[in-house]
């Protein structure tokens, strides 16, 4: 199976001379290409600064990222920026969709950035818009759809590229319970489908119920880890809550 | 006590938002502070008596400034409330009241105020030094180191205090009405689509025609009336010019960026549809603003230009219409001269020896032949009556001035000052004088006009005896130029009672070159002083107004930028997309003046030709690339300031 990720003995210290917290704390873990990744725990546990450093946007301390078999540890700011904008796609909890330009103009704001010609960039727009359900939003501007169709929106915005892996910050952090069995549908299109790789930081038990496979981060450290398998949701769900308490952090079983 | 160091740490805390505003408030005060200074300066007015209309002028020119700058703090002020809305609209769900709030908004801009003042009075000492210096150098008087005055340093507090008081109402009032939730939630704006970007093309088209007819109009008008402007016409220009600039920026905003954003193949080109839905948002809103700003900057490059104009022209135009020391038209229609031409000589001999004087007449046939043959003939011109001089008076005038006499071959010549008689076609217009028919035989020397019209004619001394005298005139040098003019001024003046009316003012009959030279010099200095100081308000106020738009809107930009970024956008990029951005919407304002001010001043180039003085054209050309670069300069500081401010505050954290 094809790596996209590894993560090698990763450390991230923040702050300087007597003040310094270590939030990840020598972490290795390897994605394959069409997982789909959960990484859960308690707040302050270094879920979202490990996404962080995965996504290019912090610097480790120490260790290696290996992304599709780049490593982006030492890799310089400006070519930090294309591999971002070639490897990497982007959800996050507040949506993040630029409220200047309309659903189609954000979706392929990440092709213009690639300087991909204007025909190839609509039959893109076309391919994905429809794939999400948003093909009649294109026209609209974000405060115009609901939380909902603007998180597909900006799903549609991060596959468009065919981006090696997908990261995601809490996605169903501002939608509400219907809203978001709904994303993780699309996520779970995405990954089927699409062969999108996911990896999603979330802590929330139902939604990690719906990866593959989830990580349990405290103090910066992997703590645990759960396989989905032949397991049914629901099954995936309760093995999650349980090792959820056994971590002893209130992080918000539902 | 709670409140007071609330706005100290908040003054502190919001320093980088504050800064353009600052410096433009303590720029502000200066310049206010200057110009108070001067207005009360003692020594200065005690140089010569005409000085008062210096200092009602200036007054006129303070109280001006003031309430315009006055509009444009209170402007800054509210939009400086309106950037802050979130944070006070936390207070208020803490639990703090609207009159808190005020009090702390009005604290700190007091903590503001007092230290734009001080700074501002600082740089007003030595700008006043520094206006002193221009203001002697233009009247020729020597310069010495200015005095500072107590009157006008209390005048400048009340000023910026009053200014700021109308600020704080203007927040007062603003606080009192908004609610918590548009406090909080109001500023999350949202992006409308401009309908019909064609419909505003067209107005845009439009307007810039009528810009350019006005203007072409305007020429027009100023060269046909050159010395007798109709007033209310040039009024109707400059309104109209005022309305199509607002409505060609209207239009501009609402359609090029619109239309851009149809073209896919120059959206899809990297950060395009990002700056072209920035600026069309950022324009749309500030469409009208932009417009406003643009007719002052606009003014101000025509107010400087026609100040150059002025002062470039002044002393050869002094030299055309006053060649000899001292001159004199006693008009007929006016009966008895208060002073007449002996009893004048005799004041004249008290203070100083005459080196020669020639008397002359101005005749008339109480017709308008010639006149006919003009524009100045038509309705809405004064009906002027031909006037006619003695072939060998007028060589006696020439001979003075060291000029070739003339011969007159049996016709007759027209004489003028002003360059476009000679643009009427004389040829058929035969005099019939002392039943002898006398032809046109073409131009003559420019002299000055002595007469009340705008030419005359010469004709043989035997056909000018026959006609009735329109005036008497007298020319006259004197032997040394070193009396005291204004003495000799006020010996040669009367009081001229107004008709029907119980006012009067001094007036004299008789033109005293020094005397001319030393009004017009004040008078130049007050209109190059004023028209200079009011485009540099006007220019430093529109760019302050530029850089506080740019800079309010940063929150916004800083979350856009990032977006962007996470997207995978470069530092080098992110910052090439901010500069187009801040760029073009700062340029937008400025940039139809600076386009415009190449024919504007062409246009005024030939007008200084027309009247004749086609020795100083190139001089005006100078001044007036000096000025436009000067301007671009300014500008540009101003918007390197602010892009570098906005540099450092949205791309901070993604260097």
């Amino acid at each position: 199976m094809h790596k996209i990720l590894e993560v090698e003995n990763v450390t991230k210290y923040y702050g300087s001379g007597s003040v310094i917290t270590k939030a990840l704390d020598g972490i290795s873990l390897t994605v394959n290409e069409g997982d789909f990744t959960a990484i859960m725990g308690a707040s302050g546990s270094g879920k979202s600064t490990l996404l962080n450093v995965i996504a290019t946007i912090d610097r480790v301390s120490a260790g290696m990222i290996l992304v599709d078999g780049k490593n982006i540890s030492d890799m310089r700011e400006n070519r930090l920026s294309a591999f971002r904008r070639d490897k990497l796609g982007f959800i996050f909890q507040d949506y993040n969709l630029l409220d200047t330009l309309t659903i189609g103009e954000n979706i392929t704001l990440p092709l213009n950035l690639k300087r991909i010609d204007a025909a190839h960039t609509e039959k893109e727009l076309l391919r994905v818009s429809k794939a999400l359900g948003v093909e009649d939003q294109l026209k609209k501007f974000p405060y115009e759809l609901s939380g909902g169709q603007r998180q597909r929106a900006a799903c549609a915005r991060a596959i468009i590229t065919n981006p090696a892996l997908i990261l995601a910050d809490e996605p169903t952090g501002a939608l509400d319970s219907a809203n978001s069995k709904n994303l993780m549908k699309t996520f779970e299109l995405m990954n089927q489908s699409l062969n999108s790789t996911i990896l999603m930081v979330t802590h929330d038990a139902v939604i990690g119920s719906y990866a593959h496979r989830v990580l349990f981060l405290k103090d910066g450290k992997i703590w645990n880890e759960l396989n989905k398998g032949d397991r049914s949701q629901l099954d995936m769900y309760h093995e999650i809550l349980t090792v959820m308490a056994a971590l002893g952090g209130d992080v918000g079983a539902h | 006590m709670v409140l007071t160091k609330l706005a100290a740490r908040n003054v502190k805390r919001q320093i980088g938002n504050y800064l353009i505003y600052f410096i433009t408030v303590s720029l502000t005060v200066a310049l206010l502070y200057a110009f108070c200074n001067m207005l009360y300066n003692e020594e200065f007015q005690r140089y010569a008596r005409v000085m008062v209309e210096l200092r009602s002028s200036l007054r006129g020119i303070l109280i001006f400034v003031s309430l315009f700058v006055a509009f444009i703090l209170g402007y800054a002020t509210s939009h400086m409330l309106k950037l802050r809305k979130r944070e006070f609209g936390t207070y208020l769900t803490l639990g703090m009241t609207r009159k808190n709030i005020l009090t702390v908004f009005i604290l700190e801009t007091v903590i503001m105020c007092a230290a734009a003042l001080a700074l501002g009075i600082v740089a007003g000492l030595f700008l006043y030094q520094g206006i002193m210096v221009m203001a002697t150098h233009l009247m020729n008087i020597e310069f010495a180191f200015a005095a500072y005055s107590f009157q006008g340093l209390i005048s400048t507090v009340v000023l910026v205090c009053g200014i700021f008081v109308l600020a704080s109402v203007i927040s007062a009032v603003y606080l009192k009405r908004v609610s918590i939730y548009d406090l909080i939630h109001g500023d999350k704006k949202v992006a409308k689509v401009v309908r019909f970007p064609v419909f505003w093309l067209l107005v845009m088209l439009i307007s810039f025609c009528v810009i350019l007819a006005s203007g072409y109009r305007l020429y027009f008008e100023l060269n046909r009336s050159i010395g007798n402007t109709n007033g209310v016409i040039l009024l109707y220009l400059i309104l109209a010019l005022g309305v199509a600039v607002l409505l060609f920026h209207i239009g501009l905003a609402r359609s090029v960026t619109n239309l851009m954003l149809k073209s896919r193949r120059l959206c899809a080109k990297e950060t395009n549809t990002f700056i072209f839905r920035q600026l069309s948002g950022k324009l749309g809103s500030n469409s009208i603003m932009a417009g406003i700003l643009s007719f002052l900057i606009f003014f101000a490059i025509i107010g400087s230009n026609m100040s150059f104009w002025v002062k470039v022209s002044q002393m050869p135009a002094i030299n055309q219409y006053y060649p000899f020391d001292i001159s004199a038209r006693l008009d007929k229609e006016n009966g008895d001269p208060a002073i007449n031409i002996d009893d004048a000589k005799k004041v004249i001999r008290d203070f100083t020896d005459i080196e020669f004087s020639l008397p002359y007449n101005i005749y008339t046939t109480g017709k308008s032949d010639l006149y006919s043959m003009t524009d100045w003939s038509t309705y809405g011109y004064k009906e002027f009556k031909d006037s006619f001089i003695r072939e060998s008076d007028y060589n006696k005038l020439l001979a003075a001035l060291g000029k070739k006499e003339v011969a007159l071959n049996g016709g007759y010549r027209i004489v003028s000052n002003l360059p476009q008689v000679s643009q009427y076609d004389f040829s058929n217009a035969d005099l019939k004088l002392g039943g002898r028919i006398y032809q046109f035989e073409g131009f003559s020397e420019k002299m000055p006009l002595t007469v009340d019209g705008y030419f005359f004619a010469v004709v043989p001394d035997q056909v000018a005896e026959g006609m009735s005298i329109q005036s008497e005139c007298i020319a006259m040098n004197v032997v040394d130029n070193g009396f005291d003019v204004e003495e000799l001024w006020s010996a040669l003046s009367y009081d001229h009672v107004i008709k029907n009316g119980p006012h009067s003012y001094k007036d004299s009959d008789f033109n005293i070159r020094e005397y001319i030279i030393l009004k017009n010099k004040v008078d130049s200095a007050i209109f190059i002083i004023s028209m200079l100081y009011i485009s540099i308000v006007f220019v430093f106020m529109a760019m302050a107004i530029l850089a506080l738009k740019t800079l309010s809107e940063l929150s916004d930009d800083r979350q856009r930028y990032s977006i962007l970024y996470r997207l995978g956008t470069g530092y080098r990029e992110l910052s090439k997309t901010l500069f187009r951005q801040i760029f073009s919407f700062f340029f937008l304002p400025f940039a139809l003046p600076i386009i415009l001010s190449i024919p504007i001043t062409i246009g005024c180039a030939q007008l200084i030709k027309l009247s004749g003085y086609d020795e100083i054209v190139g001089l005006f050309y100078t001044s007036s690339i000096m000025l436009s670069l000067t301007l671009i300069a300014i500008y540009l500081l101003y918007f390197a300031a602010t892009y570098l401010i906005a540099r450092r505050n949205v791309l901070h954290e993604m260097s």
